[in-house]
């Protein structure tokens, strides 16, 4: 407990340390405020409105919880539907390869068509950038299981469910959770990118329109923001990955 | 002829969801899709929805933003925006060279919105100077605009080096082109804070003989058809809206901050107000706001008609409908 503590505490000095250096570089160099602005300014930009950085960050976590969560639950799905049923796997595998090449710009203005200025179409876009690495790594966890295990715990008399729930899928989480901390990244992308399909509130939204108002220290304070949310996530999944596979985690 | 009618129409209800009436007062749901981000340059829409002049009307509307990836021709032709405020003339012509069913009821910008900036301490003084320049500009119609008054200088395509302008209006401040294209009310505010309104020297498509009204509102051909009122309704509302906020400019930065409060404050209030000369000027005088121009919409059609960007003639008794504005008595009209 006290060395997550000192951890902890480490990391923060670290980021101060970080934070300190940028205001240094930029003031001590006479950096233009265009291409990189006092970090001071960028929070102070965000002190400014502080309630709309702050529903965007919630709006963007809720698509990016929604899309992701629905995309772990298909994804380990359809991993386990292929693992069973090896003919389906020949017959979707390669429909699904073949959604995942079209671009998700183009996929985001279909979306906008059928879901409208909705959150759910920003989760949707979230779900589709994370079902894929879901189910491919959950498929290859568990065709990773050796199967004289399975034979071994069979010849107890294990039915086919027990060997499933306890050897095959725990054997499949460490690959399972490193497709996670992909998706969770990714469905962050999703989210956002389906932002920029027209709406109102979320971290894309402030990116687009500081981008298109050339308004770097607000454009700033949008990537700190998506920064966090990120990192944020990140950690999250990382932190029920060391809970849940307390067996085998490689980091 | 009637039973397929009928079908269209029973299909569109099950498409189009605008069509259900939505609470007690049976106000009826729309959507608007802008052109673009939420700014200063939509005011008139915001304060008519903040001040309830919509509901008033009728309407229960949802106003959606525009974006770079959205094409708001597309949205409303395929039912999945009611209203749109899209790119301007030229891109209704470009819509129904495509035969989308789409018209356009109103016009915001009288004039050409854009300019073409140079340095007033540079090299170019007058059109003839722009020869062997680098010009950058967008390749949705301005560019053609350019062409066109640099071919009644006697200037040719290759005697200038065009290229696409990307977001920023960096390249022209660090000096890397020499002519860059910005709206009088938004890209114009970033090059007078960065290079300084003196120091900046435009030239006007309109002071050329070439006028192209932008920021058209259209439907598709069907709400025109089906329910002429509801575009009247939305119209009506839409500039009750803007008569506001072009006499009190606090009131329609405040309505788009209410929904965007990022946005930068004096660039919002100076697009306000370049955004309002657009919108009184020219044929809106006399006719009120939104006025549908004809002899001028004629003459950006046959420009763009000689210059071969559209490759036939259009219908543009089809494609402008003036007769949603004109259900509308002049003197509410006027701004």
């Amino acid at each position: 407990m006290k060395s997550t503590a000192m951890a902890a505490l480490r990391l923060l000095g670290g980021v101060i340390l970080a934070g300190l250096v940028w205001e240094a570089v930029v003031v001590g160099f006479g950096i233009r405020p265009h291409l990189l602005p006092r970090l001071s300014d960028i929070f102070a930009a965000i002190a400014l409105t502080p309630g709309a950085y702050w529903a965007g960050l919630q709006r963007t976590a809720a698509e990016t919880l929604i899309g992701f969560a629905a995309g772990t639950a298909v994804g380990i799905i359809n991993g386990l539907v292929f693992f069973r049923a090896p003919l389906l796997r020949d017959m979707l595998l390669p429909v699904f390869v073949v959604s995942q090449t079209i671009p998700v710009i183009a996929f985001g203005a279909l979306v906008v068509m059928w879901f409208g200025n909705t959150l759910m179409a920003k989760a949707v876009i979230a779900f589709y950038l994370t079902f894929f690495p879901v189910t491919v790594n959950t498929l290859l966890g568990l065709n990773s299981v050796d199967p004289r295990q399975a034979a071994l715990l069979r010849s107890f008399g294990a039915t086919p469910r027990q060997i499933l729930f306890r050897l095959q899928l725990p054997m499949a989480l460490p690959q399972i959770f490193v497709a996670l901390r992909l998706g969770a990244s990714l469905s962050l992308v999703g989210a956002i990118v389906g932002e920029w399909f027209g709406d109102n509130t979320g971290i894309g939204v402030l990116l687009l329109q500081a981008m298109y108002n050339e308004s770097v220290v607000a454009l700033w304070a949008a990537i700190l923001c998506a920064a966090l949310l990120g990192t944020g996530f990140y950690a999250l999944v990382a932190w029920a990955e060391r809970r849940i596979v307390f067996w085998g985690a490689e980091q | 002829m009637n039973r397929r009618h009928l079908l269209a129409a029973t299909g569109a209800a099950a498409v189009t969801p605008f069509i259900r009436p939505a609470g007690a007062q049976n106000l009826v749901r729309a959507t608007l899709r802008l052109k673009w981000l939420t700014q200063a340059q939509f005011a008139g829409f915001y304060v008519a929805l903040q001040k309830g002049y919509y509901r008033e009307a009728g309407i229960d509307l949802t106003i959606n933003p525009g974006g770079p990836n959205l094409l708001t021709e597309n949205l409303v032709a395929s039912g999945a925006d009611t209203f749109g405020l899209s790119g301007g003339t030229d891109s209704v012509f470009a819509a129904r060279e495509r035969n989308l069913p789409i018209v356009c009821a109103g016009v915001m910008h009288q004039q050409t919105p854009f300019v073409f900036v140079t340095r007033a301490d540079g090299p170019i003084r007058t059109l003839a100077d722009f020869r062997g320049k680098t010009i950058t500009t967008w390749f949705t119609g301005a560019n053609f605009v350019l062409l066109g008054m640099l071919a009644q200088a006697g200037l040719g395509r290759g005697d200038f080096t065009m290229q696409p302008q990307q977001v920023s209006v960096q390249p022209f401040v660090d000096r890397q082109v020499d002519v860059v294209t910005a709206t009088r009310y938004n890209e114009f505010f970033t090059l007078m804070q960065r290079v300084g309104r003196d120091n900046l020297r435009s030239f006007v498509p309109d002071d050329h003989g070439i006028t192209f009204p932008r920021d058209t509102v259209i439907v598709s051909e069907q709400t025109a058809r089906d329910r002429p009122q509801m575009v009247t309704a939305f119209l009506r509302a839409t500039i009750r809206g803007w008569r506001d906020a072009l006499r009190d400019g606090k009131l329609g930065v405040d309505s788009v901050m209410s929904v965007a409060p990022t946005l930068n404050r004096p660039h919002q209030e100076f697009m306000m107000e370049e955004a309002g000369k657009l919108m009184v000027a020219g044929g809106a005088a006399q006719n009120g706001l939104f006025w549908i121009d004809r002899p001028v919409i004629q003459a950006a059609h046959d420009f763009f008609l000689r210059h071969e960007v559209i490759k036939t003639p259009l219908d543009l008794a089809a494609a402008y409908n003036s007769s949603f504005l004109e259900a509308i008595p002049l003197a509410d009209r006027m701004a």
